[in-house]
């Protein structure tokens, strides 16, 4: 039987998390919505969240991180290694934010397991939040998902009203019901509120990206020169839509030293720059329709091919915050070769 | 001229420029992908002209793409932008020969994260925002707010200089006067100034904290033309290229050292921004004591020699002679 909670409780329910879990909920400051650490106060979020700026990607792959310091002396170097992980919680992640999680695991645990993001994720419990009023820059039903419902979470809740309803979906996800308070057991009206909810919140995604064959059109028209500049000539090469997407997750690595001491660091990096491809004779994508390319191909054609899934939750968040509205929706929807042979 | 007439004599100007083959590319706007939004057109096809539009919601700064274009281009320009272009071409990185400048009288743009703000809903949930004279009415839940235009244009809009083009080729409509309102222009930045040093670099702290290193505020700025920035040089390597908050800082202290004199105070940093960093605090301060300093202002002039790349013998200074 599901659960369900009064949004009157949701700051209390926090609260209790915040003993186990160093809690993450949807956070605005100066305008830029984010998540950052439960501060005890501000719920105010279940009244504008519709999604973030910042995606909760930044809890596991922040912006820059400290992989390791150093120091010499007359034994040698030292390597200090970060302190461990917190156990997170990351309470209010939507279906796409959650899904994009699953997609660049795949990345992180091939060929070689990337510690820093795996711990991270072994120690965060996700706890989902339905969307009611998706963005018109939203497209996720266009690749399977519902703004509403999400296997890739430990709880998901559905907005219904003065309650949400709360489904386990992972055994962690039981764990973590059974040790809290301020639950109540879902009546049969509430289900049927729930479907409700579900049912319009999808019908409200409107945008539209026809993913059929779409990693063979790609392929297709790889070669098409002319397609891909005209498609980019408008683009800045800024790093919006990838440091911000929550499936790119290219990084740098850099050291910051003084005298014989130092750290080294990882921070996001985007193949939208000219520099990201750069090398000590040539630079293989000097040209902006090259970088495009790459972005796009990346998520559609070649990530498919690697890992069985597209490398894009359908977020929209490269459509509304680009400072051309370039959209990828209508590059994809352009593609020359239209239909499969 | 009604709306209507401008975009369509637009329309015919960028097809018979095309037709003609007096320029290779038409560069303008067309309505964006989201409500209230365009995005840049770059064309060579005269079909696409059609597309091109005349609203108050072509805040981007097209002579951006000058530099990238090869070939002739017909550019529709506000007067913030010809202010670029002129810059541009007194840099010598734009020959002025090759550019066929379109000019659009402009009211000023309107700044929708100040919409939102006024009407409590982001942009995709209003209905509609029509500017009506000096009012801008905003369509929302079935009802109608009017807000006085003064509140939702863009801080560098209030302080316009020059509306209307003062270099063009073809104008499409009536020239509009310059009716600058400094002081709304400065609120924000006024506000600033009121706080002490420390209050000042807490503030400035914290708002580089958030800054993610996407080089937007960089790449849409038409000045920011170097082929290699200073960030992204390793040896020496001028800043770390990880977005901790002193390197943000310095980056856009850097910045604006190197803008200096090319500033037209268009704005564009500010509204490229994806975590409200108001850029524009830093770069007006830039601009003004340019203002003071050398009574210089960007692109007013086509026959001004650039401010800071030009020298005279008779100068103070005895190094370079």
């Amino acid at each position: 039987m599901n659960q369900k909670i009064s949004k009157k409780d949701i700051s209390k329910l926090l609260d209790e998390l915040g003993k186990e879990f160093k809690v993450f909920s949807p956070s605005r400051e100066s305008g830029v919505t984010t998540f950052a650490e439960w501060d005890g106060r501000d719920s105010s979020f279940l009244e504008w969240y519709r999604n973030t700026v910042i995606s909760p990607k930044a809890q596991l792959q922040p912006l820059y991180e400290k992989m390791f310091s150093f120091h010499k002396d007359k034994e040698g170097y030292h390597l200090e290694l970060p302190p461990p992980t917190d156990k997170k919680l990351i309470f209010g992640i939507r279906p796409c934010d959650a899904k994009a999680l699953t997609i660049i695991d795949k990345t992180f645990q091939d060929t070689y397991q990337d510690p820093y993001y795996l711990d991270k994720r072994k120690n965060t419990l996700l706890v989902g939040l339905g969307c009611t009023n998706p963005y018109d820059s939203c497209f996720c039903t266009s690749l399977g998902l519902s703004p509403t419902q999400s296997s890739d979470v430990d709880l998901m809740l559905t907005d219904i009203g003065d309650e949400f309803l709360i489904e386990a979906v992972t055994d962690r996800g039981i764990k973590l019901i059974k040790k809290t308070s301020y639950l109540k057991e879902a009546t049969k009206t509430d289900e049927a509120k729930a479907e409700e909810a579900r049912r319009q919140a999808s019908s409200k995604v409107t945008r539209r990206l026809d993913t059929e064959d779409l990693a063979k059109r790609l392929l297709s028209s790889f070669d098409d020169q002319d397609f891909w500049e005209k498609v980019s000539n408008k683009c800045i090469s800024c790093g919006i839509c990838t440091l911000l997407c929550p499936t790119c997750y290219c990084f740098d690595i850099s050291d910051e030293l003084v005298k014989k001491e130092g750290s080294r660091f990882r921070s996001g990096d985007s193949c939208a720059f000219p520099v990201y491809t750069k090398m000590p004779m040539e630079n293989p994508r000097l040209e902006k329709w090259r970088r495009v390319r790459q972005k796009v191909c990346h998520k559609y054609e070649f990530y498919p091919m690697s890992f069985e899934v597209i490398a894009c939750s359908g977020c929209g968040r490269c459509i509304r915050l680009c400072p051309v509205n370039w959209d990828i929706t209508q590059i994809l929807a352009s593609l020359p070769v239209k239909v499969k042979a | 001229m009604t709306n209507r007439e401008a975009e369509q004599r637009l329309r015919d100007e960028a097809k018979s420029l095309l037709e003609s083959a007096k320029v290779d590319y038409i560069v303008g706007f067309a309505d964006g992908s989201l409500k209230f939004h365009t995005t840049p057109l770059i064309t060579r096809n005269k079909d696409d002209v059609d597309h091109l539009v005349i609203n108050p919601f072509m805040a981007s700064n097209l002579a951006k793409f000058l530099t990238e274009l090869e070939g002739r281009v017909g550019i529709v320009a506000k007067g913030c932008d010809s202010r670029s272009i002129v810059s541009l071409v007194q840099d010598n990185k734009v020959s002025r020969e090759k550019v066929v400048i379109v000019g659009i009288p402009c009211r000023g743009m309107i700044n929708l994260s100040k919409i939102e703000q006024l009407a409590g809903k982001e942009s995709d949930e209003i209905d509609d925002i029509t500017r009506q004279g000096d009012k801008v009415v905003v369509k929302l839940d079935g009802s109608e707010k009017e807000i006085p235009v003064k509140e939702v244009l863009f801080d560098h809009c209030l302080a316009c200089e020059l509306p209307t083009p003062k270099e063009y080729d073809l104008l499409i409509d009536e020239p509009i006067p310059a009716t600058p309102d400094e002081e709304a222009s400065q609120a924000k930045i006024n506000k600033l100034e009121e706080l002490s040093h420390h209050e000042r670099w807490r503030f400035w702290q914290n708002e580089f904290s958030r800054c993610i290193r996407c080089y937007a505020c960089r790449n849409v700025c038409p000045a920011c033309y170097c082929q290699r920035c200073f960030v992204e040089e390793a040896e020496p390597q001028w800043i770390l290229s990880i977005p901790k908050w002193q390197d943000n800082l310095i980056f856009q202290i850097i910045r604006n050292i190197h803008l200096a004199g090319r500033c037209t105070d268009c704005g564009e940093c500010e509204r490229a921004c994806p975590v409200n960093i108001p850029l524009r605090s830093l770069s007006k301060e830039m601009y003004d004591l340019v203002g003071e300093l050398f009574r210089f202002k960007s692109g007013m002039e086509i026959d001004a020699a650039p401010l800071l790349t030009h020298y005279e013998l008779e100068e103070a200074e005895d190094f370079f002679r």
